[in-house]
């Protein structure tokens, strides 16, 4: 699975994660306290700038956005027609700004720093005793390891239908995908405890 | 927790990214793709109970949020979260709860297949569609600027698609707790 990450050296790629999610907060709590149309088409644009500066192509910057740019067209219209255009079209940068600048964030953060981040945020719950901020990395690194042969059980489940004539239904599908998943469970369990890598459950 | 019930949260995780990656099931004769990774929100509830499908969809959150595009259509990142309809993406937490504790509470080995089946598609209704459009539509109300009850007319639209991704997942958990039954924790 590829990262959204784009390799590059522009200002928004140097400066520390922690600031560019802080700033992406503020941006939305500003954004829809803020409605002054101009002002808001400003900050669109500054937005639009910082997306474009950096290092992603046009086509490439342009499909990464399109399914959250399409239903905030559709909101955008919907609200045309209940509220005054005013209300629209301030909807409609809000959401465009704040998505861009989101999109942005995300292409100039690797997955190792936003990790990082996610453990510091887990820190003080880790005193409630709620999570651990290890098993956090733990969990991650299974998903990532275990779709390709969940999406692999799921043709063979299908090769399996096909053979014996059978059309593809979701619960004679969705049953063996996930029995022959969770079955696996205690094996992975094991092999965690057995290499020790959660060290505090002893 | 115990190792087990991470593995098993994560696992299901997997299963529900993979959701989104997979080509659409056709329902027979209704035109209807069933694509949506909610269905396995909803599953995750009726399968693993309250706490580890809660644990489940947190760990999908995390993956959208680290920049993965692992929702469906390959969207992902923070753009994700910031979106008119991001409301829908944060209830699923409490909808695999609400899925997962009404399951815990409303089904008991000893009942016949009938009633637990009937059970767990009340919980995945109230869970997947009552919380999870709870929040949804005050979230979308929110961001669009329009009032709830527009926002509520909006949504409408969505409705019998997950009605009958209810009924799927309340089939599918009354299967797998006769083939592989999980719901209670294992001492």
């Amino acid at each position: 699975m590829q990262s959204l990450y784009v390799e590059g050296n522009s200002a928004l790629h140097r400066l520390s994660p922690r600031a560019k999610i802080f700033s992406l907060f503020l941006l939305g709590v500003m954004l829809f306290i803020g409605d002054n149309l101009p002002l808001l088409a400003i900050v669109t644009l500054l937005t639009a700038l910082i997306y474009r500066s950096i290092g992603l192509s046009l086509t490439e910057s342009a499909v990464r956005v399109r399914p959250i740019v399409l239903t905030i067209v559709i909101v955008a219209l919907f609200t045309l027609v209940v509220s005054p255009w005013q209300v629209a079209l301030a909807t409609l940068l809000r959401l465009t700004a704040l998505m861009l600048f989101a999109a942005a964030v995300t292409a100039t953060t690797t997955i190792t720093q936003f990790m990082d981040e996610i453990t510091v945020l887990a820190r003080p719950l880790e005193r409630t005793g709620w999570v651990k901020a290890d098993d956090i990395g733990l969990a991650v690194g299974l998903v990532l390891r275990f779709v390709p042969e969940i999406i692999a059980r799921y043709h063979a489940i299908s090769e399996a239908h096909a053979a014996r004539g059978l059309k593809v239904r979701p619960v004679t599908i969705l049953t063996p995908l996930i029995i022959l998943t969770l079955r696996d469970a205690d094996n992975i369990a094991a092999a965690i405890d057995a290499r020790g890598i959660r060290r505090h459950v002893s | 927790m115990s190792t087990r019930d991470l593995v098993l949260a994560a696992l299901f995780a997997a299963i529900i990214v993979a959701l989104g990656l997979l080509p659409p099931i056709y329902l027979g004769f209704i035109p209807v793709p069933i694509t949506a990774q909610s269905l396995g929100v909803m599953m995750a509830g009726v399968v693993l109970g309250a706490r580890r499908a809660t644990i489940a969809v947190l760990i999908v959150l995390v993956l959208v949020a680290i920049g993965l595009p692992v929702l469906s259509g390959g969207r992902g990142g923070f753009a994700a979260f910031v979106a008119p309809t991001s409301g829908f993406l944060f209830g699923w937490v409490f909808a695999a709860f609400v899925t997962g504790f009404l399951s815990e509470r409303l089904v008991h080995d000893n009942q016949s297949g009938l009633v637990q089946t009937v059970s767990f598609f009340l919980a995945a209704m109230i869970g997947g569609i009552v919380v999870l459009y709870a929040f949804g539509i005050a979230y979308l109300a929110l961001a669009a600027n329009i009032g709830l009850k527009q926002a509520f007319v909006g949504s409408m639209a969505f409705i019998p698609g997950d009605v009958i991704k209810a009924f799927v997942a309340a089939l599918v958990g009354r299967a797998v707790m006769a083939g592989y039954p999980l719901l209670r924790i294992r001492a």
